[in-house]
């Protein structure tokens, strides 16, 4: 166990523990202000906004040698013994210093500016900076350039940190972005041909701690102190990246990671930030819709429809219900129980698991995966609790025996996600419950359409390829008209008061041994439930 | 004085020079041939250690000591780098020695290789040396023909490559891991230490880098021993356990406003004024020195009053200057306006700073900002304090820069002005009579910026 | 869209016959750039791409050190003869920025600029490193010292 001093505040580093001084001051509640360090990244110490006083407290006799020249505290290892000022006169004035030189050339354009809010440059100018610019005004400059499709540099904003060309060269790999030029002159620039265009290209917008780089999906859309962030998990693949949703007045404006060493550390893949405009899309269904005597779909209301839908099916005969892999662990739990509830023989089955292409790995190791469904494993897990494992094709197969009379199918899928011959097996049912956000064959064959959630609307858990459960956190409210898949479950089940998705997964704790794990407070970073294998060997 | 007989420049005015010929003529490769067949490695780091020589590239440090910091069981490869960047305003000696004796320099580099055991060396050459090129390698052919270079040189089990590697124009290429980096192929932005190169270099091995002059002096101290360069030069303070002193000859450059620029060699010590007198005919045009550069730019200025300072690795740092850097003087007589001086030093080093850290990339801008604009008449009492400020604050020496260049940007700085106040506040006010007293900040002089 | 092909064969040989001095192929960037330039006189953004691909790097890796030095033009090839000028201290305090100004002058074109008949592109320099005959030209291979406006010219009329 070391012993860091940070401003005559110790602070305990653990033996395996590699912290530098901004690390250790973190801990104890210090805020080192830096632009270039990133925990993910090289370290380049070149901002120089982090330079803090070090010395070297002696064990034994108590005394304090500092150095007489200032240290980045980036680059700086809190070992035993450390001794770190961050606050002395000669650390305020440097940081000054830094703050101011890096004004001398910036627009200071933060009236039109995406980052005014969430910018470093403003915060620590704020909290650290001159009282007033002693450097010569200059005219005005704020230059734009495309660096690719999704992301857009005003270059006379940028400080030069350089995390976002050591992201491309470290993290993607794929190295398009460089600087140019030499000394006051130089700029973040991509070679004309050689667009930004990797698969991660959005974290560089993340990264940037000014106002330089934008992500064109966001720009000038919303101002951030209007929104509101919520912790969830990413819907596009099994990889469960951790992020925030965040969203004003039930609007979803932007995605970001979310910090998760065990799943995607700070990154996640533009497929999955930028995958989320279906939430808002014309097309959504909403409103209910059930088929007539006649044959023709009409408008009903949702206060009448949970106990007509219960005694439509209980009436059927044999019924299944096919969970999507982008159901939640308490949504599949839920409708699970709820059709067996109808019929103690019903089939149990797991909805189409989209596959695209192949894993995708980057050289840190962060992955791409090709399953585009956030929980097929901890939707399988239910349905395999619930009697075995059946895939989609399997059912369709038990489909075609013709002895399931009802069945209800959960959607929640992007995009298409089964064809018209596919759909056509269900043609001859009795019933047909047909739960999803878009139009498709199946919607159109259905008895009962039942507009539902996005990801983006789900409150619950999710399990990754890795056997991790994650917490997601309902970002908006549906739109008005539809019912999300577990509020509609709870209310089928005639569960009393409101939605409480805790209180459903201690639920599934209790009854499925895979869950086991999952019963108490789920961490932030999720929970491995393969911890359960460990519990069971003991 | 008694005129110093050279040493490093003996060969110098021969025809022939410059050929293996006229070296092996007077005795080269007598050294190596000595070292390796009676010395082991660890001998020839030894004597060179106990010679006390100091890099003579610009920072002094003891060139023993620091083969010394390599590992020493690594299992390799090490690597040689030879900073032939020589760009310091000022410095022509490196020059001299590659066009004149490249044999020296390279039996110097094969001594430096056998001690370290490095088995590659990189010249890394600037750009604007093409006679040094075609100099050296016409001199590396004749070694690789003779088998002084190669695969078993003269029969030992040591081998040796050294590959020539032109620069580009960029005087941060002469900082060691700026080279470093320029010779991995990439931009010359030094790298943060630790790790040093002797533990991770180029490449990430264990790298020496060593200024020409440098090496010239491992083939002279391996010739005639560490008591014989010891006996040159200036003793270290006795009472002062860590000074390792300044000893052996030194290659002075002088230019300027002399009689006589040349490189002349002394031992170290010698006075800037003993310099300029003695060695360059004196001021020229008979005038008086107003001022002089004791060792390329980034050292600062001494006054005409301190030109009795020994030119040692201690002399110029007692009198306010940086050190004594690459030894070239550069003299200004009484003409000079120490405007336009500082001028020329801000736009030098506001042209060079590689731009990584925040404090040089702005603060080289912005000190030739403010010289622009004293010169175009618009100038304010408050840009000198704000230019001191920037002197003081920029550099390695307060922790605030990842290498030296903005030390040396800041010296002349804070030497200019500090030692010519006077001529400073004259020259704003008289140019700038309705606006020199304005403290707030004012609008930017636009100028057709250049890179 | 196929662009034709900048590097020469020969080109190409004198890098790959670098490979085998450096442990890696990014150190042969500079010798590449270098290889190149004394050939076409600039190196245009096709031949930093093929420099790139025998490299094995990322083209903007090639660009980025490149544009570092801000030596190698880029737009369009050089003069036959480039000559550099020096404007540092020991050059300046003999005179070096009237003779800069001086050619700037008979030449018709500012540093950095080629004249029109493409012969010579005039640039300044920092510190050549030839203090003892301050002021001075590097034209080409050729230092020109102690230059004065007339010797100054006389050196421009004997270019090719």
């Amino acid at each position: 166990m070391a012993v860091v001093l940070i401003d005559n505040r110790e602070v305990e580093i653990g033996d395996s523990e590699r912290l530098n001084g901004i690390q250790a001051a973190e801990r104890a509640g210090v805020e080192i202000p830096h632009y270039c360090w990133h925990a993910g990244l090289s370290v380049v110490a070149s901002c120089r906004m982090c330079l803090v006083e070090n010395g070297q407290k002696n064990k034994e006799t108590g005394q304090v040698v500092m150095q007489p020249k200032l240290v980045p505290a980036c680059q700086t290892p809190a070992k035993d013994g450390a001794v770190f000022i961050t606050d002395s006169d000669k650390v305020r004035q440097a940081r000054a210093q830094v703050e101011e030189a890096l004004l001398i050339d910036h627009p200071v354009d933060c009236p039109i500016c995406d980052k005014a809010g969430e910018c470093r440059l403003q915060d620590y100018h704020f909290e650290h900076g001159q009282k007033e610019r002693r450097a010569d005004i200059r005219p005005f400059t704020s230059r734009k350039r495309e660096m690719g499709e999704t992301v857009t540099l005003f270059v006379d904003r940028c400080v030069m940190c350089t995390r976002c060309v050591r992201f491309c060269r470290e993290i993607s790999g794929s190295a398009e972005l460089m600087v140019i030029n030499r000394g006051s002159h130089e700029e973040i620039d991509v070679l004309e041909g050689f667009p930004l265009d990797n698969k991660l290209a959005g974290n560089v917008v993340d990264l940037c701690p000014v106002g330089a780089l934008g992500d064109r999906d966001f720009l000038y859309q919303q101002r951030v102190w209007f929104l509101k962030r919520h912790a969830s998990v990413c819907s596009g693949c099994s990889t469960g990246c951790s992020i925030w949703g965040e969203e004003n007045q039930d609007r979803l404006w932007r995605l970001k990671p979310r910090e998760n060493p065990h799943v995607n550390q700070w990154w996640m893949c533009d497929e999955g930030r930028y995958g989320f405009h279906h939430v808002h899309s014309d097309d959504r269904q909403v409103g209910p819709r059930k088929r007539d005597a006649d044959g023709v779909m009409a408008n009903v209301d949702w206060a009448a429809l949970p106990d007509d839908l219960s005694a439509r099916l209980k009436k059927a005969g044999q019924l299944a219900a096919v969970l999507s892999p982008h159901l939640t662990v308490e949504e599949a739990y839920m409708l699970a129980h709820y059709i067996r509830g109808l019929d103690p023989q019903a089939v149990i089955a797991l909805g189409p698991v989209p596959i695209e292409g192949e894993d995708e790995r980057f050289p840190n190791g962060f992955t791409i995966r090709a399953e585009k469904c956030p929980n097929r494993r901890g939707v399988e897990e239910v349905v395999r609790f619930f009697g075995g494992i059946m895939s989609f094709t399997e059912f369709l197969g038990e489909l075609d025996k013709a002895q399931i009379r009802g069945v209800w199918v959960s959607g929640g899928y992007k995009t298409d996600w089964l064809d018209a011959s596919q759909a056509n097996r269900f043609a001859s049912l009795e019933v047909l419950v047909v739960q999803d956000m878009f139009v498709s064959p199946l919607w159109e064959l259905a008895t009962y359409q039942l507009p539902g959630g996005s990801f983006a609307e789900r409150d619950g858990s999710y399990v990754n390829h890795a056997d991790r459960l994650q917490r997601v956190s309902w970002i908006i409210r549906p739109p008005s008209g539809a019912w999300v898949e577990g509020a509609l479950f709870w209310r089928l089940q005639n569960r009393p008061g409101l939605y409480d998705s805790r209180r459903i997964l201690a639920e599934v704790a209790a009854e499925i041994p895979y869950y086991s794990v999952a019963w108490g407070e789920i961490p932030e970073t999720g929970v491995d439930l393969k911890l359960n294998q460990l519990a069971a060997a003991r | 004085m008694p005129p110093f007989e050279p040493i490093l420049l003996a060969n110098i005015g021969n025809a022939d020079s410059h050929t293996l010929a006229g070296y092996e003529a007077v005795g080269g490769y007598r050294a190596l041939r000595k070292a390796l067949t009676e010395m082991q490695p660890v001998d020839v780091i030894d004597v060179v250690k106990s010679s006390n020589l100091r890099g003579r590239g610009g920072a002094g440090f003891p060139t023993g000591l620091k083969w010394t910091f390599l590992p020493k069981d690594h299992p390799g490869p090490i690597y040689m780098c030879i900073n032939a960047d020589e760009s310091e305003p000022g410095t022509f000696n490196n020059r001299i020695l590659m066009e004149e004796d490249p044999h020296q320099v390279i039996e110097g580099i094969i001594l430096s290789c056998y001690a370290t055991r490095a088995q590659t060396a990189y010249i890394y050459l600037r750009y604007e040396y093409p006679q040094s090129l075609k100099r050296l390698q016409q001199a590396l052919d004749e070694c690789y023909a003779k088998g002084y270079l190669g695969k078993g040189i003269l029969g030992s089990q040591f081998s040796l490559d050294i590959y020539l590697h032109r620069g580009a124009a960029a005087y941060i290429c002469g900082e060691e891991t700026g080279l470093i980096e320029s010779l991995e192929g990439k931009r010359a932005w030094p790298r943060i230490k630790p790790p040093f190169p002797a533990i991770e270099g180029v490449f990430h091995k264990p790298t020496v880098v060593n200024n020409i002059e440098t090496v010239a002096c491992v083939t002279q101290i391996v010739n005639r021993g560490a008591e014989w360069f010891k006996s040159i030069g200036v003793p270290s303070d006795p009472n002062n356990p860590r000074d390792p002193g300044s000893y052996g000859p030194k290659l002075y450059c002088l230019s300027g406003h002399v009689n006589k620029p040349g490189c002349y060699e002394a031992p170290l010590g010698i006075t800037c004024r003993q310099l300029i007198d003695e060695y360059g005919g004196g001021v020229w045009k008979n005038r008086k020195a107003k001022a002089a550069i004791p060792g390329g730019i980034s050292m600062g200025l001494l006054t005409e009053a301190e030109l009795d300072t020994p030119l040692d690795f201690a002399g110029p740092g007692k009198v306010g200057c940086l050190g004594l850097g690459t030894a070239a003087v550069v003299v200004l007589d009484e003409t000079v306006s120490m405007v336009d001086f500082l001028h020329n030093s801000c736009r030098f080093f506001q042209h060079e700073s590689c731009g990584q850290c925040t404090p040089c990339r702005e603060g080289t801008a912005w000190s030739l900002d403010m010289l622009n604009r004293i010169k175009a008449g618009r100038g304010r009492l408050k840009d000198l304090e704000l230019l001191l400020e920037i002197g003081d604050s920029i550099g390695i020496i307060p922790g605030t820069t990842i290498c030296g260049l903005a030390d040396g940007a800041a010296w002349p700085i804070k030497n200019a002005i500090r030692k010519f106040r006077a001529e400073f506040e004259e020259y704003i006010k008289r140019t700038n009579p309705k606006g020199y007293a304005e403290t707030h900040a004012v609008p930017a002089l636009i100028s057709a910026g250049a890179h | 869209m196929a662009t034709e092909r900048v590097l020469t064969d020969e080109m190409v040989a004198a890098i790959t016959a670098l490979f085998p001095r450096y442990p890696t192929r990014q150190a042969v960037t500079l010798p590449a750039l270098h290889i190149v330039n004394a050939q076409l006189r600039y190196v245009p953004i096709q031949a930093v791409v093929e420099i790139a691909r025998l490299l094995e790097l990322a083209p903007a890796q090639v660009q980025d050190t490149l544009s570092f030095y801000g030596f190698f033009k880029q737009d369009e090839p050089h003069g036959r003869t480039r000559a550099w000028v020096c404007r540092s201290i020991s050059c300046a305090l003999r005179g070096g920025e009237e003779v800069l100004d001086h050619m700037c002058h008979t030449l018709g074109i500012k540093p950095g600029e080629t004249t029109a008949d493409g012969r010579v592109t005039l640039e300044f320099a920092e510190c050549l490193g030839a203090c003892d005959f301050a002021p001075c030209m590097l034209a080409g291979d050729t230092l020109h010292k102690n230059l004065t406006p007339e010797t100054a010219d006389k050196a421009i009329a004997s270019l090719p």
